[in-house]
């Protein structure tokens, strides 16, 4: 549904020094600066999937997003979205898709939403059965009422968001991009968005891109995510394999009696791995993932133990780590 | 076509709806433009009080001229003037986003979205002014000379967009077009002028390079002259010259959009 193939894009960017000097040059000669956005990105989207696409803040994501849904021009590359090139926006290619960015509304302020889809059933062409059909559906899956009589501006930041996926998803797109879409919602509302957007991909399996910055977001919605440093993807691949590749340790956490029979050995305790945590009756030790089962044994048998956990590390912090050129084994 | 017709009319009753919510602005718009159009024909009152003819026209003839012009400045600030005033905003602020993305063509939607009904009562006010100056005036006035000068004025609304137009489209690149837009508003004075009141070489220039002549003089100049075919045919062509060449203009400023960063 997408394939992308080695695109680019280069902003020009103005640079000025501070002061008032430099504001006055700058009327007469301007230094110009190419800064990279994306580099040479390469991956493919298929039906029915949610790719989450995580980077940090000025990492690139809103720039790819925006190029796939034909808003911006790439610098070089290709691209194809439903067989079409998202920039030459043909109305066929731009009728199949739906972008919803958490920090920009599309509704019109000062009229209710039931007013704004009624415009946009106009603007997609959505036969009145199909609309009719289609915005029940998605009120009730979102639990919208009332609240679709109201002026969107007088609508809280949660009630805003649901408008803004019904209006999104109301023309039935076969592929979504999502920008930060829960960004600033509360729990609960987050908790609902999530749970819509996966009954969402369950009965109408439409291609999705999701960028966001909450790792709950990531965890619940996609099982594959490209993680994007600097413009560059630096990891495409399944969430699980994240974990197994760039974080190669569990941790084992253990409560262990005070009056135990061998003291805490810090040496000894090294030997086994990284030592995280080491208090009198606990312990955090960071062992090799193939190491885990001697490690806990030698625990078990060395230690009189009350409590003995094995986790997985943080999948937030395995990203960052990713994010930051930090995790071993990244490009 | 037809699609097209269908969303207007959806702007336009979003418009209302949203106009009536404002009921302080919806007012005070109506008093501003009112006084507008007053000051308008009390200038030309006053300077034919030292002159007989100004341009080769009577007292009786600039009144159906700047009664043709109040028109158009209401079509405009009806249909045209809200959105124009927009389209840097979006543009700056990268909430041109949506309208790119949507199934329809988005200098038609930016361009018309917002109709100001409040200005709709003006357009009434400006109508029934210019009936009053075509019916008050002493000789008659044939019915092909009034058909002809309310299609060419209908024109002339239309074409003072597209001029405007390409004093906005620059914000793409500029990011900024105040100067611009000033500089527009400060050029199509020459309009409210009658058009023989210009050197040759000026009457040229604002019939071919910057048409501003072709607004409201030449349509006035049809009305009182008659119907001639190859002025209408240049009024006609010139308009749809500068449509298709602000048309590509724009998609050459959303080539270059590059949206604001999130």
């Amino acid at each position: 549904m997408i394939r992308v193939q080695n695109l680019r894009k280069i902003f020009k960017v103005h640079r000025k020094p501070p002061g008032f000097a430099a504001s006055v040059k700058s009327l007469f000669r301007r230094d110009w600066i190419d800064k990279v956005a994306v580099t040479g990105s390469t991956f493919e989207v298929n039906e029915g999937e949610i790719v989450g696409l995580i980077g940090a803040n000025g990492a690139g994501k809103t720039t790819l997003v925006k190029m796939l849904s034909g808003i911006i021009h790439p610098t070089a590359g290709e691209a194809e979205v439903l067989g079409h090139v998202p920039w030459k926006r043909e109305d066929a290619f731009r009728r199949q898709i739906a972008l919803i960015m958490g920090q920009k509304a599309q509704m019109w302020w000062d009229l209710p939403g039931a007013d704004c889809f009624e415009l946009l059933r106009e603007i997609y062409q959505i036969p009145p059965e199909q609309y009719r059909k289609s915005l029940a559906k998605l009120s009730e899956m979102l639990q919208i009422g009332d609240e679709m009589n109201i002026q969107i501006r007088r609508l809280s930041l949660g009630e805003r968001m649901k408008m803004e996926l019904i209006a999104a998803l109301l023309h039935s797109p076969k592929v979504v991009y999502l920008d930060e879409p829960t960004i600033g919602l509360d729990i609960t509302t987050q908790r609902a968005v999530r749970d819509f957007l996966l009954e969402y991909r369950r009965t109408n399996a439409p291609a999705m891109i999701l960028t966001s910055h909450y790792m709950e977001d990531i965890e619940r919605l996609c099982e594959r995510i490209i993680i994007i440093r600097e413009g560059e993807i630096v990891y495409d691949g399944s969430l699980k394999r994240v974990m197994r590749e760039y974080a190669p340790y569990k941790q084992l956490r253990l409560n262990v009696h005070r009056s135990s029979t061998a003291p805490l050995d810090l040496a000894s305790l090294e030997a086994m791995g990284q030592v995280i945590e080491c208090d009198p009756g606990s312990l955090c030790l960071r062992v090799d993932r193939d190491k885990v089962p001697e490690v806990a044994a030698e625990l078990l048998r060395k230690y009189s133990v009350i409590d003995l956990s094995i986790e997985d590390p943080e999948i937030g912090d395995t990203i960052e780590r990713i994010m930051a050129g930090k995790a071993d084994g990244i490009r | 076509m037809i699609r097209y017709l269908r969303l207007y009319l959806q702007f336009l009753k979003f418009s209302f709806s949203r106009s009536l919510e404002y009921r302080m602005d919806f007012w005070f718009r109506i008093v501003m433009d009112c006084m507008f159009y007053l000051v308008q024909l009390v200038f030309f009152t006053i300077l034919y009080q030292h002159t007989d003819l100004l341009g080769g026209w009577n007292y009786d003839q600039i009144l159906i001229f700047v009664s043709g012009f109040l028109v158009i400045d209401a079509i405009h600030m009806t249909v045209f003037s809200n959105n124009m005033w927009w389209i840097p905003i979006l543009v700056n602020k990268g909430d041109l986003d949506y309208y790119v993305v949507r199934p329809v063509s988005s200098l038609f939607f930016l361009s018309l979205r917002d109709f100001a009904a409040n200005s709709f009562l003006n357009l009434l006010i400006a109508s029934g002014i210019l009936c009053w100056s075509i019916l008050r005036y002493p000789e008659e006035l044939g019915t092909s000379n009034l058909i002809w000068f309310l299609f060419l004025l209908i024109n002339g609304a239309f074409l003072h967009y597209v001029l405007q137009m390409y004093f906005q489209i620059p914000v793409f690149w500029t990011h900024t077009n105040r100067g611009l837009i000033t500089a527009f508003f400060s050029a199509t004075k020459l309009m409210e002028r009658p058009d023989k009141i210009y050197p040759i070489w000026t009457r040229r220039i604002l019939m071919t390079v910057f048409p501003t002549l072709l607004v409201i003089a030449l349509p006035s100049r049809i009305l009182f002259e008659g119907p001639d075919p190859w002025l209408i045919f240049w009024v006609l062509g010139v308009t749809a010259c500068s449509f298709l060449g602000m048309r590509a203009f724009w998609n050459l400023g959303l080539r270059h959009y590059s949206s604001a960063s999130s």
